[in-house]
């Protein structure tokens, strides 16, 4: 920071006489010396999604009872959370002290050094207060760098007139009676049928880089899976399920927990959420998987060293129980506090305890960390597009998942 | 005679329905575009032509929502496309004048280089203009407006083309009469260039409507809404959080609307001015 | 610099400025401005020393460190992690941050070349002062001099503010960009990159890119080119339409097919693509009619390459053609008519016309523009983006689709998931060399065929 201020004022003296006079300090906020009650103070940026702006307001004048003398503000992530990646990267020293980021993007974040490991005050609190799959979240290399409130799994929504408990069990009855539609181009969505099929994505641990698998039987299954799905009368490829499962095209939908209330919406009493089917791959039955995310707040490295410890107490505060379940009121963010789980309101829940089972092991797969797993969704999403649509044929399927492999196995 | 007339009949009007044809294809999307804006919508998906249920609540919503503050971007568009366009005419103007008009040693050097930094894609100064900004302090509306004036000086061409056009000895004989080239400028130049002042003001003015790549990179890290521009804030609408474009969808498009009438106002005024200056400035290459 | 046609005093060397000259003139080899302050010339010699010693000011305070960090692009490449006792926080202690060291040792660097030149432009003023007392000429007073800024140098007058912003803007990004090319900066190298020479290069045109590059080249050449003949030729002939005999309300006709270009093309595009979505709108009514018993995937992910680049080309039509409509009109009422009554004399029908009189006038008067748009539709952004945003999807591409152009395929390696900013920037350079090549080559051919 000290070099371009000094080169802004040097060019300035040059260029004095032009338009780019202007100079200022761009220091990241002010500062307040005295260190108050508690013996935090300081000034904190906070980037949560637009949706929610209002609700962390709101527990934010909480969090500033108890500590007055932290400055927070709180405005909206520049492209949502789910670009925290690109969005801190672009200027890491303009973007907010704690921001809202999918434990995915954790590990990139944490070996570009955007990130810092959590102090060991706070690893104690979240593993004591939060589910172990939250926990394991935002582990990367046996530290954890994020505090977690929420669980994202996708579930199955669905219509109650036109299937029934029953028929929502398994993948190919359900299919037979009406029409699932999902986005087979996203491979959020579809991904995980290689995992339902038996391959690993990154390892066990999710941190191998030679553990992706998916050249092998049972990745060629998952492929055929895909190519058999576009014969099926009962699958429908959709950009927009919202809007078929309205329209009555679509029986059932596959959607996050995020879609939960305008879902409600538009189907009203008939509104029917489960975990996922089963589904049939290689001649077996299995549980179809899902990934589980988990939502965080990370305190940005580049925070001025006076406003970290106020920029950590403030991420642990707004993910603490209490603001948990003020965000699963508002927002219906699953929360992963323990105790919060076991409150009545969660449990009567039906979208909170489809989303709780989701998140079992079995049931879905952690998303992995890999800085590199930005190359496996850009190459995922052809690769499964090109089986589901059928461009590519079932005698490649074991050279492309061959390339697949080894290119998302490559430290680039 | 009479078949003759009847064939010139028939002809006119087969070119009539050909034209009706060809204008129904034309305008059908855009009619579907406000028939959408009209629509109730809450799937963030328009699937039909005809809507299933009219409604002004999309323009009502777009207008009184406070997330995304559509009267604040009106404002902030207004402000840097009006600065934009008085400063940016002023640099295009007198740089194509100077080009065409003015005879000096650097005259075929600024050509050559102008047209070869023309060459190298926009998008490749994206990051670079963030950081030049950015260590200014100038993240704000106000940089914004001086990257669009920035790139002023090399969108002469059309000016420099309709300059081409008017003879010169109009400058001569009123330097024969002692005026300075200032005053030939002044009183000679401008008045004449009228229809391209014209033109340079409303490109200019409505560039910041439209751009929202630029403007994202450069307002975006705010993070506060309120500092946006139309283009940018409108397009953030859709690309935001999950599920916030199935909430917004059919505002966005309602604020497409709005936006959209008084530029095509703007674009059909223009459309004489836009046609002299492009093939005055065809005619000299 | 200056226009001094006839008061030109005959020429000396600058040695024989040096050896002869006064002490004033001697110094102004160091001082600039000096010999001009001598003369009187208070406002230039003052512009000229002001200058000098800020910029040695400059120089000395932060010129020469960001000039020598511009060699490594700093020092400190790697983050180390640190555990701070007394607030209990891990910190990371961040790497140098090499964009800042890149833009501002390029920045450095412009402004030693602008020092140069208002050296050289000092030398000559005060060669021309010696010159001038030498020979005893009229020195220009400084009322003279402030005058000849409206007059015979008004050009440097009105162009030193559009220069400002073509440098600041314009000149100073580009070679940025054109550097980090040389850079391994990507998403490993996030912020503390160094120079790799051409290794961005090499994997763009034979490592793991090029396998995705010539595929987008060649679709992107295609692109341009039917873009740019389809909407020129069909401009044509609707221009023709209109201005045909006994169409009435001309202008009305034509402001209904401009309103299409004037709306935004984010609003126009991104709802055309949903207009053509598999369950949108077109497809739905195009079912309801019985005119398709399936619905026809236009633009999705897994849509037919050959088909969505014919939509992507029709669609730009539907764009593009008013403003070729627009152009043509003005040329087709301007066209010399005696030529064609000739044609039709002698027995030509209207298609022999048109095909031997009116589109090669046409095509003579457009070729320039012409060639300004097949540059603009390689660098169609709008289009790609906003439509198909490079759909359908295309396994055998590293970052890119089907329908990606080089410039969407630039800007997803910048702002996508694998942030490859030195790919990018290598790619910009080729468009620019491709750019560069077809217009130089186009040029030639258009004023061969003037001449001709």
């Amino acid at each position: 920071m000290k070099l371009w201020q000094k080169f802004a004022l040097g060019s300035t003296a040059l260029l004095s006489a032009t338009v780019l006079a202007a100079c200022g300090n761009s220091g990241s906020g002010s500062s307040s010396s005295s260190s108050g009650k508690n013996g935090v103070s300081g000034s904190v940026k906070l980037w949560v999604d637009n949706t929610q702006v209002s609700s962390y307001k709101s527990i934010v004048k909480d969090f500033n009872k108890k500590y007055p003398d932290v400055k927070v503000k709180v405005t909206q992530s520049p492209n949502g959370s789910s670009n925290a990646k690109t969005d801190v990267a672009k200027d890491p020293s303009k973007a907010a002290d704690v921001f809202e980021v999918p434990n995915d993007q954790l590990g990139q974040m944490a070996s570009a050094g955007y990130i810092n490991p959590l102090s060991p005050d706070a690893t104690k609190t979240i593993k004591q207060d939060n589910v172990d799959s939250a926990v394991k979240g935002v582990t990367w290399k046996n530290k954890l760098y994020a505090f977690p409130f929420a669980m994202q799994a996708q579930t199955l929504y669905y219509n109650k007139s036109k299937l029934s408990a029953e028929d929502v069990k398994d993948w190919d009855t359900m299919t037979a009676k009406s029409v699932v539609a999902t986005d087979f181009t996203v491979p959020y969505n579809v991904y995980p049928i290689f995992l339902s099929a038996g391959t690993y994505m990154y390892g066990k641990s999710g941190e191998d880089l030679k553990g992706t698998n998916v050249n092998t039987q049972e990745g060629v299954n998952a492929m055929e899976w895909y190519a058999a799905q576009k014969n099926n009368k009962g699958v429908m490829q959709t950009s927009s399920v919202l809007n078929q499962l309205k329209s009555g095209k679509a029986g059932a939908i596959l959607d996050g927990p995020w879609d939960a209330v305008n879902i409600k919406k538009l189907l009203g009493k008939n509104f029917g959420v489960a975990p996922y089917p089963t589904i049939t791959i290689g001649g077996k039955k299995v549980q179809m998987q899902a990934f589980l995310g988990i939502e965080t707040f990370a305190v940005n490295s580049h925070t001025a060293t006076k406003n970290q410890k106020a920029a950590a107490t403030l991420a642990q505060y707004i993910t603490n129980k209490a603001s948990q379940l003020v965000i699963y009121k508002d927002q219906g963010q699953i929360p992963v506090d323990k105790s919060a789980q076991q409150t009545a309101t969660f449990k009567k829940n039906p979208v909170a305890v489809a989303v709780k089972t989701m998140s079992q092991p079995g049931h879905s797969t952690l998303m992995p960390k890999m800085p590199e797993i930005a190359t496996l969704w850009d190459q995922a999403a052809p690769l499964i597009n090109g089986a589901y649509s059928g461009s590519i044929k079932p005698a490649d399927y074991m050279t492309k998942l061959t390339s697949f492999h080894n290119a998302v196995s490559k430290a680039n | 005679m009479k078949s003759y007339k009847a064939q010139r009949r028939l002809s006119l009007s087969l070119r009539y329905v050909l034209l009706a044809v060809l204008v129904v294809v034309w305008l059908f999307p855009i009619v579907w575009i406000i028939l959408a804006s009209l629509s109730y919508n809450d799937t963030g998906f328009v699937s039909t032509i005809w809507p299933e249920k009219f409604t002004l609540s999309n323009y009502t919503g777009m207008l009184l929502n406070k997330q995304y503050p559509f009267l604040d971007w009106m404002r902030n568009t207004l402000l840097v496309s009006t600065v934009s366009m008085i400063l940016s005419t002023f640099i295009t103007i007198s740089v194509a004048y100077t080009l065409s008009r003015l005879r000096f040693a650097f005259r075929k050097k600024f050509l050559q280089i102008a047209l070869i930094l023309g060459m190298f894609p926009g998008f490749m100064s994206m990051i670079a203009l963030y950081y030049i900004l950015k260590s200014f302090n100038m993240l704000n509306l106000a940089g914004l407006t001086m990257v669009y004036v920035g790139g002023a000086g090399l969108s002469f061409y059309i000016a420099k083309g309709f300059f081409d056009t008017i003879p010169r000895s109009i400058d001569e004989a009123a330097e024969m009469d002692g005026a300075t080239r200032w005053q030939v400028f002044l009183h000679i130049g401008l008045p004449l260039s009228k229809p391209m002042i014209v033109y340079t003001a409303l490109t200019t003015f409505i560039a910041p409507w439209v751009d929202f790549i630029f403007s994202g990179i450069i307002l975006s890290s705010s993070g506060n809404p309120k500092n946006y521009t139309i283009a940018y804030g409108l397009y953030n609408m859709l690309h935001n959080a999950k599920g916030t474009s199935t909430t917004f969808f059919t505002q966005f498009i309602a604020g497409c609307v709005m936006i959209a009438v008084p530029i095509t106002i703007l674009f059909v005024i223009m459309q004489k001015f836009y046609v002299n200056g492009i093939t005055a400035g065809a005619d000299k290459g | 610099m200056f226009r001094r046609k006839n008061k030109l005093p005959p020429a000396a060397t600058y040695r024989e400025v040096w050896r002869k000259g006064d002490w004033t003139t001697k110094l102004s080899f160091f001082v600039m401005g000096a010999s001009a302050l001598k003369n009187r010339q208070w406002v230039k010699g003052a512009a000229f020393l002001i200058t000098e010693v800020a910029f040695l000011i400059w120089l000395v305070f932060s010129g020469i460190s960001s000039l020598s960090m511009l060699s490594n692009l700093g020092t400190l490449k790697t983050k180390k992690v640190v555990f701070d006792q007394s607030q209990g926080v891990y910190l990371t202690k961040l790497p140098d941050n090499s964009v800042v060291i890149l833009l501002f040792g390029v920045l450095a660097v412009i402004l030693l070349i602008a020092m140069v030149g208002l050296y050289w432009v000092n030398l000559r003023s005060t060669r021309k002062l010696y010159v001038l007392n030498r020979d005893h000429g009229h020195i220009e007073t400084n009322g003279e001099e402030l005058a000849s800024l409206l007059d015979e140098r008004l050009h440097s007058v009105l162009l030193t503010i559009p220069i400002i912003g073509i440098v600041a803007f314009t000149i100073l990004p580009t070679v940025y960009m054109i550097s980090m090319a040389f850079t391994n900066y990507d998403s490993h190298h996030s912020i503390g990159f160094s120079w790799t020479g051409f290794q961005a290069f090499h994997n763009v045109l034979s490592g793991d890119l090029a396998g995705t590059f010539f595929p987008v080249l060649g679709w992107t050449l295609i692109w341009a080119v039917c873009a740019t003949a389809t909407t020129f030729f069909f401009g044509v002939l609707l221009a023709m339409l209109i201005e045909s005999k006994g169409i009435k309300h001309k202008a009305f006709w034509r402001t209904m097919f401009i309103i299409v270009y004037a709306v935004p093309q984010f609003v126009s595009l991104l709802m055309m693509a949903q207009f053509l979505d598999l369950q949108g709108p077109l497809n739905n009514l195009l079912l309801s009619w019985h005119w398709i018993a399936k619905p026809i995937n236009f633009i999705g992910a897994s849509a037919n390459p050959l088909v969505a680049r014919i939509t992507v080309i029709v669609v730009n039509m539907w764009v593009g053609i008013p403003v070729s409509m627009l152009v043509s009109t003005a040329i087709i009422q301007n066209l010399p008519e005696d030529q064609i009554e000739a044609a039709r004399m002698d027995g030509a029908n209207p298609f022999q016309v048109f095909k031997s009189i009116t589109f090669p006038q046409i095509l003579f008067v457009m070729a320039p523009s012409l060639i300004q748009q097949f540059i603009g539709n390689i660098n169609n952004f709008n289009v790609i983006y906003l439509l198909t945003g490079g759909y359908p999807m295309n396994n055998n591409y590293s970052g890119a689709g089907d329908t990606d152009l080089l410039v969407t395929w630039l800007y997803n390696l910048t702002f996508g998931q694998t942030q490859r900013y030195n790919a990018s920037a290598v790619l910009g350079i080729l468009i620019f060399i491709i750019s560069a090549v077809f217009s130089l080559f186009a040029y030639r051919r258009t004023n061969a065929f003037k001449e001709g």
